[in-house]
């Protein structure tokens, strides 16, 4: 499968770099809806700037990147562009290797259950074959590295590209099994922004899963395991932040990143929902919907943990989806992340209800955020309420498609246990209705 | 002749300027703008010309909307006369008129986009009239109903004006309610001050015009206009009169001076060295012919030694130095105790999740 996924690769990277030299590079490196406050390119350049006259670059209200950024780009500053392209591919390559860990791991799964009898005995179209599950890790990366949301993220040189491979190799590490190397990823991307924290619970129960502990809370195991993969990820984090404090000798990063992604105090409208209520709300009322709107993203955790808690992959795709969705900066780069997953549930397409309209809504909001843009800071004819309608209507679209999923999911498994063909008490045939 | 040469030497001015602000707006101070307007035309009517007079009005009686009489602004009962006329300048008008023009206009530090008529365009040799009026109280003067000067700030700008050789010498008349805290606080050499009331007094305006509705002038400025009615270029009226005018009886407030600042005598001090602009001319009936100094000068500087070649355009700029310049050091690196703990970090974590036995094969 090498050829292919080299192939691929060598594809996304002719496109970026067509991108990069072409005059659409400006245009887009400027859109806000790639590049937020959190991750432009040229809040970076900005910060290094600011670094070489000797002044802290935490000093205004510029740059919101970590320490480590500042590092990292100190030396390779001159080959952005490469280190852009570079990340990207390392995504996929990490993505496309986890994915094809995780379809072994779901097939020896299925082949268990088939074999304990669990499955009802007429469900033979629902149960994966390895034949067509064979082309999903390359489908995989395809579906990150063309997709046109990380193109432009890339050709933006959004730090984005950076967090999401973080995260791919968090994903790598947790499939492979290593509680150390996934802690450690998942500390760094906690570290840049802090909503993966929230991923911590689908990697628990994904490995404890793998140790074969059961997820009883009574169990002396459980709670063994959860202590030491929790205070694995706790000291690493810690390690870091104690790392990046030693590069300027002082702690105002702090308040810059962390206090930034969570008291958003930058209004600059993006694709996600908080400018709009920020932007209008009276002074006295923002302190309690910033403590709302940040227990949102937070909050769906425990629910999910408990439905899904047999299921931690498609558990990491839903959180991925609610962070990308419901943070206080959201760039397209993140909708790309957990669109690239969505090769790995093609089983459910029969399942999925609303595909066709929520596919249409999301095509035409991309299409239509420009334009708006455009009609309300250049032309003066729109005002900024037709922007975040086409917001709101794009994280409807959002929502839907991962409650779709969600619920094909559900259904799926309600019918491998229970027989395709429901009947009721008096043997008439039944239809599975979610309440 | 003899009198006149003398004069001649006595005081040091070459030229005058006038600055009048009125600092009040709205219908009802129309008598603060009559007053400025009133000394408008003397000074002018005296010689002072529109280039040398800084005029700024608060606000537009004239063409006002509830002036009966648009484009007359008057200043005596039955409108008798129209201090306003043809060719009045106003270089400040309505909102450009605020504490921080007034002194931007008296200290010169003035942006440059600022035309000549806004500029106070004096030097050391010039005398200068500042009359001010509005509403004021106990050390300040209130300017356009939000902000106002202070007694102090008044002191500093004329000390900058001092330092910075911006008059020969000044004469400050103030018409408002304790008119006289305004000097109070002046320290720099030759200011004259005057001012309608005392401290604790108020100043009263004069007539009200039943036509117009409004009181036309204040009592001070009114008479101090009566009073210039009479001056014409070569008057010799001085000082001393001038601190006679409007006395308790007419006026009744107190009006007081200050002239422990002004170096020559009051009694010297002609009124037209203020208010008017009368030339210094020198009257000589001998001919002086220009023929010889003119070809004197020629011969006075010998041409320069030096032979210097005119330089070509393109050696004006060092491109060779340009071009083959280094690109700049970062002045920033990251201390070395970060650069050891991360790859020491990194290090760490490959080893552990590798196996130590790879060490081996590294050291």
């Amino acid at each position: 499968m090498a050829a292919p996924l080299v192939l691929v690769v060598l594809a996304a990277v002719t496109v970026r770099a067509a991108l990069y030299r072409s005059s659409l590079a400006v245009f887009i490196a400027e859109r806000v809806e790639v590049a937020s406050p959190l991750n432009a390119w040229k809040r970076v350049v900005e910060g290094l700037a600011l670094l070489d006259l000797g002044v802290s670059p935490y000093s205004g209200a510029i740059f919101h990147e970590t320490p480590l950024i500042i590092y990292l780009f100190h030396f390779l500053i001159e080959y952005a562009e490469l280190v852009f392209m570079i990340t990207d591919v390392l995504t996929a390559v990490a993505l496309y290797l986890a994915i094809q860990d995780f379809n072994k791991v779901v097939f020896k799964k299925q082949k268990l259950l088939i074999e304990l009898d669990k499955y009802a005995p007429d469900v033979a179209e629902l149960i994966q074959t390895p034949m067509e599950m064979h082309y999903i890790p390359l489908k995989v990366a395809l579906f990150y590295l063309l997709n046109p949301y990380t193109v432009m993220s890339c050709v933006a040189k959004s730090t984005c590209a950076i967090n999401n491979s973080v995260i791919a190799f968090f994903i790598l590490a947790t499939i492979k099994g290593s509680a150390f190397l996934s802690a450690v990823f998942l500390a760094l991307a906690t570290y840049q922004s802090l909503y993966p924290l929230t991923l911590f619970a689908p990697a628990l129960l994904y490995l404890l899963q793998r140790q074969f502990i059961p997820i009883k809370l009574k169990s002396k195991s459980f709670w063994l395991y959860t202590m030491q993969y929790a205070s694995l990820y706790l000291c690493s984090l810690v390690v870091i932040i104690c790392l990046s404090f030693f590069l300027l000798n002082s702690w105002d990063f702090i308040p810059s990143v962390y206090g930034f992604i969570l008291s958003v105090p930058d209004l600059t409208p993006n694709i996600g929902l908080f400018w709009y209520f920020f932007a209008e709300m009276f002074e006295h009322f923002s302190l309690f919907f910033v403590c709302v709107f940040q227990i949102n993203v937070f909050f769906y955790t425990i629910p999910l943990a408990i439905k899904l808690k047999e299921h931690p992959m498609f558990f990491m795709f839903v959180q991925l989806a609610i962070i990308s969705i419901f943070k206080s900066y959201p760039t397209v780069g993140d909708v790309a992340l957990y669109m690239a997953f969505l090769p790995v549930w093609s089983h459910l397409y029969r399942f999925l209800r609303n595909i066709f309209i929520l596919s249409c809504v999301l095509i035409f909001c991309s299409f239509l955020f420009p334009v708006l843009w455009h009609l309300w800071i250049y032309a003066g004819s729109a005002n900024s309420n037709f922007y975040y309608a086409i917001t709101l209507t794009f994280n409807v679209g959002q929502i839907l498609l991962i409650s779709d999923y969600f619920y094909a999911f559900l259904r799926r498994e309600y019918y491998l246990t229970h027989g395709l063909h429901l009947t009721r008490q008096d043997g008439t045939e039944a239809m599975l209705v979610l309440k | 002749f003899q009198d006149q040469a003398e004069q001649f030497l006595r005081s040091g001015h070459t030229n005058n300027w006038a600055v009048l602000v009125c600092t009040s707006r709205f219908w009802f101070n129309y008598r603060h703008v009559a007053n400025t307007l009133s000394v408008y035309r003397s000074v002018k009517r005296l010689g002072i010309p529109d280039s040398h007079i800084v005029l700024m009005l608060a606000d537009d009686m004239a063409c006002n909307p509830r002036n009966p009489k648009p484009a007359t602004v008057f200043s005596h009962k039955n409108m008798e006369l129209n201090v306003y006329g043809d060719d009045v300048e106003v270089d400040y008008r309505s909102y450009e008129v605020t504490v921080e023009n007034f002194l931007r206009v008296l200290t010169g530090r003035i942006p440059p986009s600022t035309p000549r008529s806004k500029r106070l365009l004096s030097d050391d040799r010039s005398n200068i009239l500042i009359y001010m009026t509005g509403h004021g109280g106990n050390g300040f003067l209130k300017f356009q109903d939000s902000e106002e000067i202070t007694n102090v700030e008044l002191a500093d700008a004329f000390e900058q004006m001092w330092q910075k050789r911006r008059y020969n010498e000044l004469l400050f008349i103030i018409d408002t309610c304790q008119g006289a805290s305004m000097y109070e606080r002046f320290y720099s050499p030759n200011i004259m001050a005057l001012a309608s009331s005392q401290v604790g007094e108020d100043s009263l305006s004069h007539q009200p015009d039943l036509g117009i509705g409004v009181h036309l002038m204040d009592r001070y400025t009114f008479y101090v206009l009566e009073f210039l009615e009479e001056i014409h270029p070569a008057s010799q009226t001085n000082m001393n009169d001038l601190f006679q005018v409007c006395p308790k009886s007419l006026c009744v407030s107190t009006p007081g001076h200050r002239t422990d600042l002004f170096q020559r005598d009051p009694q010297n001090v002609l009124i037209t060295d203020f208010f008017g602009s009368v030339r210094k001319v020198e009257i000589t009936t001998e001919t002086v012919s220009l023929d010889r100094d003119v070809a004197g000068f020629e011969s006075k500087f010998p041409e320069e030694e030096l032979a210097t070649e005119p330089l070509k355009y393109a050696e004006q700029l060092p491109v060779a130095q340009i071009i083959h310049q280094k690109p700049k050091q970062k002045d920033w690196h990251p201390p070395g105790g970060f650069i050891l703990g991360l790859w020491a970090l990194i290090i760490m974590v490959f080893f552990k999740t590798y196996g130590i036995k790879h060490m081996k094969h590294v050291f």
